[in-house]
């Protein structure tokens, strides 16, 4: 699609995932520690959230990430804007990574931003939009205090908004519009990477388009390099040039948009698509749409092997003990399409 | 033709607020006949779970059904006393809400909470009651029921609550089910599964449905006929594949537009511009008047809701049809 600097397809990705792993465990109660301490097991509960992710993310792409709730995709989002640390693995941005060592790391860039999913937690109610859009730009030096009024105005209009919005408060507001203020929030860093997490799963059907809209006006305009989360495979279709499906912590599959949709791979991927209502009717009949059995098992505990080989109705033997690997498949992907799975589709 | 079970007419359900009177619900009219699942879309605010409280008089101060008649087989619930409707709350109308995390009672296990739902309308035994709820539990698709009757609802998931949530309004075959939302809050394999579970049910039940929901695409999978609202009032209504082929509203329109999967991938939307007024200073325009695109000087008087026979619209400029 539209092309910045480096052609997609060049080796020179502008964020690269690599192999990264994050875990949660809960803190030990002073209890817990003492009991550790005199030799006890105690039942730690790991939520193994991504596990061995690698994507690389290249100038101008924007990649969606998809799956259903609890799979993994918000935690991801949020290693590779710099906001968790990686347990295992890392995440460069140009080479560099995007979180420093210790035991406390911090980002290192602002060249990452996030927009989040819901636009009434996401902004202080008690600071005015102005000031909300300006601290960042002003404080990292992107703008001098005698030129902020005109920067946060060029941010708002950008988005849509009126140079008057910058004196309002975000209560005064509806939700699509303070989905814009945090739009411009985030771009006014002029950020290289944008991430977005659901930015559009709690709007109105039509204020949805808006925002819709929006992001494809500033990926023209902005050659905005964008990971794009989200659980609604419409919108991914409509906005992304590269998708990752995510199963379980997992990516089970990736590749150019339209192909993915057109002909999945991964067994998960196929039955995604055909579990949503659609409104297309062909001939009399709507389309009927079939659910994928089963639920996604606990992230506590994982199944072994590929994970999804509880559901998946193509599942044998080895689906149960082996994890089936992107590097598996007899013959290279075309045009960068390509599977973790032992008995891809067609 | 099937016998009529529910007739709403003229119902206007206000909100008195301290800035002024809120019309949440104005001057909704439609027919349900038995076993008929009827879709209701809409954005939110545009009234359509208040017009589902409103059936069942759940709607609490400062809300007030102002106007209208909700007839139940001819029996009026609008006035009824609050002990009788109690009697119809459950046993005749049931409703499933959309979030089945704050619907479900946490301290107290399911099967507590489904024999408490059938001891409010009937004596029946502890033995005949537990076999009753494993059996509707099994129907919507939750494996080894007799055993779970013990679990809290904190061990089932989001999908498998709000399947508990559906069984407990199934209980006690009730005639007409009100479903707000139920699977807004799931994902969409599990919406999948419940969707067509709620449909294979409601015809093996013969039990009508009226299924409330902002997503157009959810709704015309189970839904035969569609009433779309905006701003307190039904704006279009008719059978879902002519309504959803052919839109006669501009609103509908737009709302069909600006979905994804109408658009080629990469293209700008066709987008519905503005929001919806405040339903506190609602004029006496038509309130679609600042965000369409059809709109001329006769649009400033509210239109009515005209009818062709199946298809009905409120607008003075249709994009179609015949209308009287």
């Amino acid at each position: 699609m539209s092309v910045a600097h480096d052609s997609p397809t060049s080796d020179h990705a502008l964020l690269r995932v690599c192999n990264a792993s994050k875990q949660f465990a809960p803190s030990l109660s002073f209890g817990d520690h003492i009991a550790v301490w005199l030799g006890q097991e105690i039942d730690q509960r790991i939520v193994h959230a991504v596990d061995g992710v690698s994507l690389t993310l290249h100038r101008g792409e924007v990649l969606g990430l998809v799956g259903e709730s609890g799979c993994g995709k918000s935690t991801l989002g949020r290693m590779m804007a710099g906001i968790y640390p990686a347990s295992q693995g890392n995440i460069r941005l140009d080479g560099v990574p995007v979180m420093g060592a210790g035991k406390k790391p911090l980002k290192t860039t602002t060249r990452i931003q996030m927009v989040f999913q819901d636009p009434f937690a996401s902004l202080d109610p008690r600071v005015r939009v102005g000031e909300t859009i300006g601290e960042g730009p002003l404080f990292h030096g992107l703008v001098n205090a005698a030129d902020l009024k005109a920067y946060v105005t060029h941010w708002l209009e950008t988005v849509g908004l009126p140079a008057e919005a910058a004196d309002r408060f975000p209560h005064q507001f509806s939700g699509g519009q303070r989905q814009r203020v945090a739009i411009a929030r985030a771009l006014a860093m002029q950020p290289d990477v944008l991430i977005c997490d659901e930015p559009v799963a709690s709007l109105d059907v039509s204020i949805q388009a808006q925002i819709i809209n929006l992001f494809l006006k500033l990926k023209h305009e902005l050659k905005l390099t964008m990971l794009f989360i989200s659980h609604d495979l419409g919108v991914i279709r409509h906005i992304t040039d590269n998708i990752a499906i995510m199963y379980l912590g997992r990516i089970v599959e990736r590749g150019p948009t339209l192909d993915v949709y057109e002909n999945p791979k991964h067994p998960y991927t196929r039955a995604l698509l055909d579990s949503i209502p659609r409104l297309v009717t062909e001939g009399d009949e709507l389309v009927v749409f079939k659910a994928i059995d089963g639920e996604l098992p606990s992230p506590l505990a994982p199944p072994p092997g590929c994970h999804f080989h509880l559901r998946c109705p193509h599942a044998q033997e080895i689906c149960k003990t082996r994890v089936p690997d992107f590097e598996d498949q007899p013959s290279p992907p075309v045009s960068g399409h390509d599977v973790a799975c032992h008995f891809p589709l067609g | 033709m099937k016998k009529i079970l529910l007739e709403v007419e003229g119902l206007s359900t206000h909100f008195m607020t301290r800035n002024g009177v809120l019309k949440a619900v104005n001057d909704v009219s439609f027919t349900l006949h038995e076993g008929e699942i009827i879709g209701l879309v809409g954005e939110s605010g545009s009234g359509k779970s208040v017009t589902g409280f409103s059936i069942l008089g759940l709607v609490d101060a400062p809300g007030q059904i102002v106007a209208g008649s909700v007839r139940l087989q001819g029996r009026e619930l609008i006035g009824m006393a609050e002990p009788e409707l109690r009697t119809v709350r459950g046993r005749e109308i049931s409703m499933v809400f959309q979030d089945p995390s704050t619907t479900l009672n946490p301290v107290l296990s399911i099967g507590t909470q489904m024999r408490l739902a059938l001891a409010a309308h009937e004596t029946v035994s502890r033995q005949a009651a537990d076999t009753r709820c494993a059996d509707v539990l099994n129907k919507v698709g939750i494996p080894d029921a007799a055993r779970r009757l013990d679990y809290f609802p904190h061990q089932f998931s989001g999908g498998m609550r709000q399947r508990v949530a559906i069984a407990i309004a199934l209980l006690n075959h009730p005639k007409l089910i009100i479903c707000d939302e139920p699977t807004t809050a799931l994902d969409v394999s599990i919406q999948a599964q419940i969707l067509l579970q709620m449909k294979t049910l409601a015809q093996d039940f013969g039990t009508a449905m009226i299924w409330i929901s902002h997503d157009l695409s959810t709704v015309s999978s189970v839904a035969s006929q569609l009433l779309v609202m905006y701003a307190g009032r039904i704006i279009e209504s008719g059978p879902a594949r002519d309504l959803l082929r052919i839109p006669n509203h501009p609103y509908t329109h737009g709302l069909l537009g600006s979905l994804p999967e109408h658009a080629r991938p990469g293209q700008p939307l066709e987008q519905i511009p503005g929001q919806m007024p405040s339903l506190i200073d609602l004029g006496s325009e038509c309130a679609f008047l600042s965000r369409c695109t059809k709109s001329d000087s006769l649009c400033h008087t509210s239109p009515t809701l005209r009818s062709d026979g199946s298809r009905r619209v409120r607008c003075h400029h249709p994009i179609a049809g015949d209308w009287h």
